[in-house]
C-alpha cells in the first residue's frame, strides 16, 4: 500500500499509523520544509527542522520528499505519484487543494483508484467549514470542552492538543474502510474527516441529551454531576491521587460491592454500609428512597479509606481485590509503569543526529503481520532522488535542474 | 442506496462497553453485518449509563447505548447453558471477525480463545480488546477508561495549577482506542483478503491511548519537561482562553494563534490603546501578562451573548466558539449540514437519536438503518437466518433457556 502524506500537524498520525500497519508511507513537504517542523517542543530547547518534538513523533515510518505544489512542475510530479499511489491525505482548508487543482476531483482523473482522505476542522463545506479554529475551538465546538475542568470555573481543555489526533486516527480507519471496499470495486473516493465531529465521541455521547429531552451534564472536579449525584474519579489518597469509580447498577455495582467488602474487613465502615445494596442503589437515589445524604456519608468513608494508603498500597489492593482503582499519573510516572515494561512497549527510535528517542511503541499487537517501526522520522528531502530519481525516472541532472528552479 | 463498503464482513461481537463497541458500531455503519452477543447474566453496563431519553432509567432508554451499538444485531446468550457454546461455535464458523473486550481470561474460561476459535475456523481474525493488554502484569487488572486514563498521564493535564486536577470527562481513553481498534481489524481485514491469512491482534486501549502523548512522551524522556495542570493557558499562543459570556455557565472559547488574531481581537474589543500597552506587545509579553490580559477580555466578553462574540470574532478571523452544550449541538447548523444526529428506527422508543459516522465516505456512505438493539431483539433472526437452524431446534433452544 502506497500512501502519500500531504498534511500538516491536523493529520500527520494517519499517515504514521497506515505506516505502522506496513504501508509504504511518503511525506511530501514543501521546499524547505513542512511548517510542522516549526511547532514547539524542540529537542535539546534547539529551534531546528529535526528538533521539532511535534514532527519528530509523528512521521516515523515515514519517507519524505519535497516538492513546489505553487509549481506546475511540482503539481505534475505529485500527479505521477498520485497514478501510483493508494491513498492520500491532506489537511488544507476547504478549497485548497481545489485552487491548486488538487482537489480529490482532479486527482481522481488521473487515478480513479486512488482513496483520497481530507481532514479538516468541520469538514469540507457547510456554513462553519471557512472557520477559524484551534485545538481549543475545537474542543468547544464539540461539546467537549463544557464538560472539563471545575464547576465555579471556566472550562478547561486537555493541555496536550488533542482534537486533531481524534481525526487523524478517525481518518486512518476510514481511509482503510475505502481501501478494502476498492479491492472489489477498483475504486477510489473521497473520505471526509471533521475535527469536530471526530473529538465529539470524548463527550460520551452527552451530545445527545437535548434531543432526548436528557437533563445537560454538568462538569465537576474529577468526575461530573449526575441529578443531584455529585460522582467524583479523582480521590486523595496518602502520597497523591487516585481514579477510584464508586458508582451502582448490575454491572459496576458489583465492584462497589467488593470495595465495601473490603473496607468493611478493613473495620473501616459499619455493618450497615456493608450491608447495602450497591447494585440497587442509584435507582433508589434517584428515586429519593435513599437520601442523597446518606451517599455523601458512604463516599466519605470511602475518601477516609483512601487517605489513608498509598497510590501503591492501593493499587495493590484493587489487583488482588478486583476493585476499580488506579494511580494517577503523571508523564514521568508512565516509564516506571511495569505493565509497559513488560510489554516492551516503550521503542527507541533513531533522530537524524543519530542519538536515539523513547517513543510509544505499537497501538495494537498483531500475530501474524507485527507493527514495527522500520524508519526513523525523515529529513528534509531525503528521500528525493530515492523516489523522483529511483522510482519516476528522473535523472540527477533533471533533479539538479528542478532544485534550482526551487520545484524541489 | 448503493453497496455499502463492508458489505458482507461478518462480525461477532462480543464487545462491551464502549471501547469495544465503538469498533464494530463503525464497521456496522459501512455495511458489515454485526451481531452483539449480550451474556444474560452480565448485559452491558452502559445500558445502565445515561443520557436516557426523557431520564428514565430503563435499559432501553439509554443514548449511550444506542449510539455505541446503532445498526447490530442483538443476542442474549446464558453462557452457563452448553447449547449457548453451541450457537457461539456456529457463529464463530459464520464469521470473519470475532470481536471481544472481556478481561484476558473471560474468554479463555468460555474457550473461546483465539487457539480454540482458530481450530474452527482457521482464518478467523480475533481482535482482543482490553484495558492494559493481554500479556504482562496488570494482563488482569479489568476496568473502566477512567483508570486507564489515570494511569496514562492524562489526569493531570486538565486542571488549574492551583487545584487537584480534574481530569478528561469520564473514560477517555475509551474515545481513543476505537479508532486504534478500527484501523487494527481493516488491516487484519485487507491482509486475509490479499493472503487468506486471519490472525490475532491484541489492543491494549493504553497503549492505543498513549499514541496521542507521543509529544510530551518524547519531549518528558529527551528534555524532562515536566507536564502540570495549566488551566487553558498555552505554551505558544496568547490570549488563550474559555471567557465568561452573558447567561448562566455561558462561555466563549478564543484562542489567538497569529498576531493577526491579536490584532482583530483588540479592535472587537474597541480598546485601541491597547495596541502600545507594554505589557502585550509581543507573544512573550502576553504570556508573561496573561492573567491581567485574560481579565481584561473577560471583563469584555460578559456583556455579551456566546453566540454574539462567536459571529462577531469569527467575522473578523478570530479563532472563537461558542463552548457548546448539548442544546447548541441539538441546533449547530454545521451538524446539520453535515446529518450528524440521525434517528434510525429502534425497536420501542421513538425518535432515539444517535450520532452518524463521524466520517464520511463519498461513494459508499455509511448508513444506519437500524437503531440498537434491545436485549434479545434479534435471537429469532439470527439463529434462522443467520445460522439456518430449524424452527424446532430453536424452539428447544429457548425451552431450555440457552437464551436467557
Amino acid at each position: 500500500m502506497r500512501v502519500l502524506d500531504l498534511s500538516t500537524e491536523r493529520g500527520l498520525l494517519c499517515g504514521q499509523m497506515l505506516g505502522d500497519l506496513g504501508a509504504d508511507v511518503i511525506k511530501i513537504e514543501p521546499v524547505g520544509g513542512s511548517p510542522v517542523r516549526q511547532l514547539p517542543p524542540w529537542l535539546d530547547e534547539r529551534p531546528g527542522a529535526d528538533n521539532s518534538i511535534y514532527w519528530l513523533a509523528f512521521n516515523r515510518n515515514k519517507r519524505a520528499i519535497t516538492l513546489n505544489l505553487e509549481s506546475a512542475a511540482g503539481r505534475g510530479l505529485l500527479k505521477q505519484l498520485v497514478a501510483k499511489a493508494d491513498i492520500l491525505i491532506e489537511s488544507e482548508e476547504p478549497g485548497r487543494m481545489a485552487a491548486a487543482g488538487l482537489d480529490y476531483a482532479a486527482l481522481s482523473a488521473a487515478n480513479p483508484a486512488l482513496v483520497y482522505v481530507a481532514i479538516t476542522p468541520f469538514g469540507q463545506d457547510g456554513p462553519k467549514a471557512g472557520w477559524a479554529d484551534s485545538d481549543l475551538i475545537l474542543m468547544a465546538a464539540a461539546g467537549v470542552l463544557i464538560l472539563y475542568g471545575d464547576e465555579d470555573r471556566a472550562p478547561i481543555r486537555m493541555s496536550v492538543p488533542q482534537a486533531y489526533h481524534h481525526a487523524a486516527a478517525d481518518a486512518a480507519g476510514a481511509a482503510l474502510i475505502a481501501y478494502y471496499e476498492r479491492l472489489a470495486s477498483g475504486r477510489g473516493q473521497l473520505v471526509d474527516v471533521a475535527a469536530q465531529e471526530s473529538i465529539g465521541l470524548a463527550g460520551q455521547s452527552t451530545a445527545l441529551a437535548a434531543l432526548v429531552e436528557s437533563a445537560e451534564t454538568q462538569r465537576m472536579a474529577g468526575g461530573a454531576k449526575l441529578g443531584g449525584l455529585r460522582v467524583p474519579l479523582v480521590w486523595s489518597c496518602k502520597d497523591g491521587l487516585v481514579s477510584c469509580v464508586f458508582l451502582f447498577g448490575s454491572a459496576i455495582g458489583v465492584f462497589t460491592r467488593r470495595l465495601v467488602d473490603y473496607i468493611f474487613a478493613q473495620g473501616a465502615c459499619d455493618e450497615t454500609m456493608k450491608n447495602t445494596d450497591w447494585i440497587g442503589y442509584g435507582a433508589k437515589l434517584m428515586s429519593g428512597e435513599e437520601p442523597l445524604a446518606n451517599y455523601e456519608q458512604a463516599k466519605a468513608v470511602i475518601a477516609e479509606f483512601l487517605q489513608g494508603r498509598s497510590k501503591a498500597e492501593l493499587f495493590e489492593i484493587a489487583r488482588a481485590n478486583n476493585l476499580l482503582i488506579a494511580p494517577i499519573a503523571t508523564i514521568e510516572d508512565l516509564r516506571e509503569n511495569p505493565q509497559f515494561a513488560a510489554r516492551q512497549f516503550w521503542q527507541t527510535v533513531a533522530h537524524p543526529d543519530g542519538r536515539r528517542l523513547t517513543y510509544p511503541g505499537a497501538f495494537a499487537r498483531f500475530s501474524a503481520t507485527p507493527m514495527s517501526i522500520r524508519r526513523r522520522p525523515p529529513t528534509v528531502g531525503e528521500h528525493n532522488r530515492e523516489i523522483l530519481g529511483g522510482e519516476l525516472g528522473l535523472s540527477d541532472a533533471e533533479l539538479a535542474a528542478l532544485a534550482q528552479q526551487g520545484v524541489i | 442506496m448503493g453497496a455499502q463498503a463492508l458489505a458482507g464482513v461478518k462480525v461477532l461481537d462480543f464487545m462491551w462497553v464502549l471501547a469495544g463497541p465503538g469498533i464494530t458500531r463503525s464497521m456496522a455503519d459501512y455495511g458489515a453485518t454485526v451481531v452483539r452477543i449480550e451474556a444474560t447474566t452480565r448485559t452491558d453496563p452502559i445500558r445502565t449509563v445515561g443520557p436516557f431519553q426523557r431520564d428514565l432509567v430503563a435499559p432501553e432508554s439509554s443514548a449511550l447505548w444506542w449510539n455505541n451499538n446503532a445498526g447490530k444485531y442483538g443476542m442474549t446468550l446464558d453462557m452457563s447453558k452448553p447449547e449457548a457454546r453451541t450457537i457461539v461455535l456456529d457463529l464463530v464458523r459464520w464469521a470473519d471477525i470475532v470481536a471481544e473486550a472481556f478481561s484476558p481470561k473471560a474468554m479463555r474460561a468460555w474457550g473461546l480463545d483465539y487457539e480454540s476459535l482458530r481450530a474452527i475456523k482457521p482464518d478467523i481474525i480475533m481482535l482482543s480488546s482490553c484495558l492494559m493488554g493481554q500479556s504482562g502484569p496488570l494482563a488482569r487488572f479489568a476496568g473502566f477508561g477512567n483508570l486507564a486514563a489515570a494511569m496514562c498521564g492524562f489526569y493531570n493535564l486538565v486542571g488549574w495549577p492551583d487545584r487537584t486536577p480534574s481530569g478528561p470527562f469520564s473514560a477517555y481513553t475509551d474515545y481513543i482506542a476505537p479508532r486504534f481498534g478500527l484501523a487494527a481489524v481493516m488491516a487484519a481485514l485487507i491482509h486475509r483478503r490479499r493472503t487468506g491469512e486471519g490472525q490475532y491482534i491484541d489492543q491494549a486501549q493504553a497503549e492505543s491511548a498513549l499514541q496521542f502523548l507521543a509529544v510530551p512522551i518524547i519531549d518528558n524522556a529527551a528534555n524532562g519537561h515536566s507536564y502540570p495542570p495549566v488551566g487553558n493557558e498555552d505554551l505558544y499562543h496568547a490570549p488563550h482562553g474559555v471567557y465568561p459570556a452573558a447567561g448562566e455557565d455561558r462561555w466563549i472559547a478564543i484562542a489567538c494563534r497569529s498576531e493577526a488574531h491579536w490584532r482583530a481581537l483588540r479592535e472587537e474589543i474597541g480598546r485601541t490603546e491597547l495596541q502600545a500597552d507594554g505589557r502585550f506587545r509581543t507573544l512573550a509579553e502576553r504570556r508573561q501578562n496573561r492573567v491581567v490580559l485574560d481579565m481584561m477580555i473577560g471583563e469584555w466578553t460578559r456583556n455579551y451573548t456566546a453566540e454574539t462574540l462567536e459571529r462577531r470574532l469569527q467575522e473578523a478571523g478570530v479563532p472563537a466558539h461558542t463552548v457548546q452544550n448539548a442544546a447548541d449541538l441539538a441546533i449547530d447548523p454545521q451538524l446539520a449540514h453535515r446529518g450528524h444526529f440521525v434517528d434510525p428506527p429502534h425497536a420501542t422508543a421513538e425518535h432515539a437519536w444517535v450520532e452518524n459516522s463521524r466520517f464520511k465516505l463519498s461513494r459508499t456512505p455509511a448508513q444506519i438503518a437500524r437503531n440498537a438493539p434491545t436485549l434479545g431483539q434479534h435471537n429469532q433472526y439470527v439463529l434462522e437466518q443467520i445460522l439456518g437452524y430449524s424452527e424446532d431446534r430453536i424452539a428447544g433452544l429457548v425451552a431450555d433457556g440457552a437464551l436467557g
